[in-house]
């Protein structure tokens, strides 16, 4: 695959994540109900894992959906490097807050769980940039 | 730099910041004191019974609705248990979330030193409109009484999982002059009214004299022939 569709494919991933990370962040911040199908949204929400440090997690994953995003506007080897550096690293974080969500909250919020899946195609897609060309 | 070099960054970076995050999630979900909050039982339950009620500090239900019900319980009583898990997830969907009755809670604190520190964690979350939250699942996690089931690592946990609730916010207004003050007018409310055994309710119009009412079952059916008096008034 080129690097140009691996590119593209970072931008709609990170941008699908950056929407939902938007929400929860907007929810969080607004105290505002969520659209929830899994009925566990709002306790995931409130729960004391959802803040770092004061900052709601979803802020921290909007920053890093916009850096991920920001990735594909560059070519260069260091760049496509940190790109996929930041999409392990956030899947790793991910599978934390699923285990923390099933383990310790007993509830699932699947707008966490979509971000979970978006984070895990960008793990193939900005590891595929690694070794693509121009 | 070779392609395995590369890799081997990419894996390090990832490690370093993916394991930072997650470490630092880790430690600060503990409890300030080091010990980890205790996730309390029927969250989901309590949030499903009491979504979308309008709450304003001890009151549940609209202001406006025309029968008023007053519940004098303490936190550790058991039977005060059993009617909030027999009956109120009834009360509140028959009477409460229509608008018919609204109910108040009254909080005493007789039967040991539990008591008040639930009743001052349950006041200060009415300051935030979280008190029926608190107190649902204070019952729903009740212990027996005066063994210290109430406890920082407990209420930490209930605070946390209560939706918009600051938790932060509530500890610090637990021994304010306002929470003392309004557990000082509960045990003042409940003496002129002449309580001597939880849970006692009061029952009548809204904003007219209430009458005591005797309940001779902690089920619905208990209390429901005095709600549906006072409607008929």
């Amino acid at each position: 695959m080129t690097d140009r569709r691996l590119r593209v494919a970072v931008v709609a991933l990170s941008t699908i994540g950056a929407g939902i990370a938007a929400y929860l962040t907007y929810a969080h911040v607004t105290g505002s109900p969520l659209a929830c199908a899994t009925g566990g949204c709002e306790i995931v929400q409130h729960s004391r894992y959802s803040e770092l440090g004061g900052m709601p997690v979803a802020a921290l994953g909007l920053v890093g959906y916009v850096a991920l995003g920001t990735t594909a506007a560059f070519r260069s080897d260091l760049v496509r490097a940190a790109g996929a550096a930041f999409a392990l690293a956030g899947f790793a974080v991910g599978a934390y807050l699923i285990y923390v969500q099933v383990a310790l909250i007993d509830a699932l919020c699947q707008w966490c769980l979509t971000s979970d899946a978006v984070l895990t195609l960008l793990v193939p897609v900005t590891l595929l940039r690694l070794r693509s060309t121009a | 730099m070779s392609r395995k070099r590369v890799l081997a960054v990419v894996v390090g970076a990832a490690v370093l910041l993916g394991g930072g995050l997650i470490a630092a999630l880790v430690l600060t979900t503990r409890g300030s004191n080091g010990s980890p909050s205790t996730a309390p039982t029927g969250v989901a339950e309590v949030a499903a019974m009491l979504r979308n009620v309008p709450q304003h500090g001890a009151m549940l239900g609209s202001p406006k609705a025309p029968v008023t019900l007053v519940e004098f319980a303490d936190p550790q009583c058991p039977y005060c248990g059993d009617w909030e898990r027999a009956s109120l997830p009834t009360i509140v969907s028959k009477y409460v979330r229509p608008g018919k009755v609204r109910i108040v809670f009254n909080g005493m604190s007789f039967v040991g030193p539990d008591s008040e520190t639930a009743l001052r964690t349950a006041l200060a979350a009415g300051e935030q409109n979280r008190l029926w939250n608190v107190v649902a699942l204070l019952y729903l996690n009740q212990g027996t009484e005066n063994t210290g089931w109430v406890t920082d690592s407990l209420l930490r946990g209930i605070g946390k999982a209560i939706p918009g609730l600051d938790t932060k916010k509530m500890f610090a207004s637990l021994h304010s002059a306002t929470v003392t003050q309004k557990l000082a007018a509960a045990a003042a409310l409940a003496q002129e009214a002449g309580v001597n055994q939880t849970p006692t309710f009061a029952v009548g119009p809204t904003n007219k004299a209430l009458t005591l009412v005797q309940i001779n079952s902690l089920e619905p059916s208990g209390i429901e022939p005095a709600l549906d008096a006072a409607l008929r008034e």
